[in-house]
């Protein structure tokens, strides 16, 4: 294992160097190295599909975009423009009681910054649940209804709502209603209401890049709709691990003061 | 390979002006303005979520034996990095490059960790890294 590590410490000091004379033009929270070699081969050519002629979104992805201030993702010409009692919210927020410092869902469309995996049943022809898992912030999932049913009238607040998803032409549409008002949108914690609605926009855009276009809509906190573009990366080759968050999470005892980057 | 493309990662969110921490704010708990270098004796090994920690007694210029409590990346980024959960044992000397917890406790982030034989490697997750 020393061995490894020494061989594997001389090889990245080698890249350091390399990488001080040219830098990276990877954006914020790309998600990581943009060196194929280093994350497993990158397969190129069309993207896959499944039996039904679906574009196939299976694999890790590594979930990115602008996690410390979702303003950051937002498309060209947008803005985020918050309603006065939730602009008095956010800035009464302590970054201490951010639900993600202590271990709880992401809520949508937050992502943390760790491997996930989309997985549909059955498996082959036409899909009637989708399903998330996500590797962390806590081991969790989402669950996509792909069978053509409408929201409940009597739905519970949830963290991740409730999704029913459509395909448009290589476009998967996921429209969610149903949250709670207790996750933030980033550590700088942006708020919403339980009115909130998104509409998440999935396109396979290469083989290995995962976009997603999301609208928030959300009246009770937000003077108008605003839409964030977000891009999952594959990693090849990648399994999702155990990531159980409140194992021994020490942090948030030693967090000081108000929410921000 | 795979611990290459840890310190790529971390080169490229910090080259990128990343603010990306893990599940919490990285400067709502440490001070990047605060480096510490601390050399000592790991005393306990935590491979835990949300973060692996270990332990190290370091002694002051008194000669007082003080243990210190070390953050690093979480067990699934440093495994894919290529730690496993004895890379780092109870009594290996070792030096932590990293930053100082706010709080004020005898605790930081590390960043590197360097072996007696003069192995350093990095500890910290990418998005941390800046």
């Amino acid at each position: 294992m020393r061995a490894q590590l020494v061989a594997l410490a001389a090889l990245a000091l080698t890249q350091a160097v390399a990488a001080q004379q040219a830098p990276s033009t990877s954006p914020a929270g790309s998600g990581g190295s943009s060196n194929a070699a280093l994350i497993g081969a990158v397969p190129e050519g069309p993207v896959p599909r499944l039996q039904d002629g679906t574009p196939d979104f299976s694999g890790v992805w590594v979930g990115s975009g602008p996690i410390g201030d979702i303003s950051g993702g937002l498309m060209p010409g947008e803005e985020l423009v918050l309603l006065p009692a939730a602009k008095a919210l956010k800035e009464s927020r302590m970054a201490a009681d951010d639900p993600e410092a202590l271990c709880l869902p992401t809520g949508v469309p937050r992502i943390a910054p760790y491997p996930w995996r989309i997985v549909q049943a059955p498996a082959y022809g036409k899909a009637t649940h989708l399903f998330f898992l996500f590797e962390g912030n806590i081991h969790s999932f989402r669950q996509i209804f792909m069978d053509g049913r409408e929201h409940p009238d009597d739905l519970e607040a949830t963290w991740y709502g409730h999704s029913v998803g459509h395909w448009e032409g290589d476009t998967l549409v996921i429209e969610t209603v149903g949250f709670n008002d207790l996750f933030w949108f980033d550590f700088v914690g942006h708020p919403h209401t339980t009115q909130l609605r998104t509409v998440e926009r999935y396109t396979r855009t290469k083989v290995s890049e995962l976009e997603v276009v999301t609208t928030v809509y959300d009246p009770g906190a937000y003077a108008k709709p605003f839409t964030v573009k977000y891009t999952h990366t594959l990693r090849p080759g990648w399994e999702l691990m155990e990531y159980i968050c409140n194992e021994n999470n020490q942090d948030v005892e030693h967090i000081r003061g108000p929410a921000g980057l | 390979m795979r611990f290459v493309w840890s310190l790529a990662a971390a080169l490229a969110a910090t080259l990128s002006a990343g603010s990306a921490a893990a599940h919490h704010s990285f400067a709502a708990q440490y001070d990047a303005n605060q480096p510490v270098t601390l050399k000592g004796v790991v005393t306990k090994v935590e491979w835990t979520n949300p973060h692996a920690r270990f332990y190290i007694d370091v002694k002051d210029a008194d000669g007082k034996v003080v243990n210190w409590n070390l953050e690093i990346a979480s067990p699934n980024y440093l495994k894919r990095a290529g730690w496993s959960s004895t890379s780092l044992k109870q009594g290996d000397e070792v030096t932590v490059e990293g930053s100082m917890a706010r709080s004020g406790a005898n605790m930081a982030n590390a960043a590197t960790v360097t072996f007696a034989d003069g192995t350093r490697v990095f500890a910290r997750s990418a998005a941390d890294n800046r």
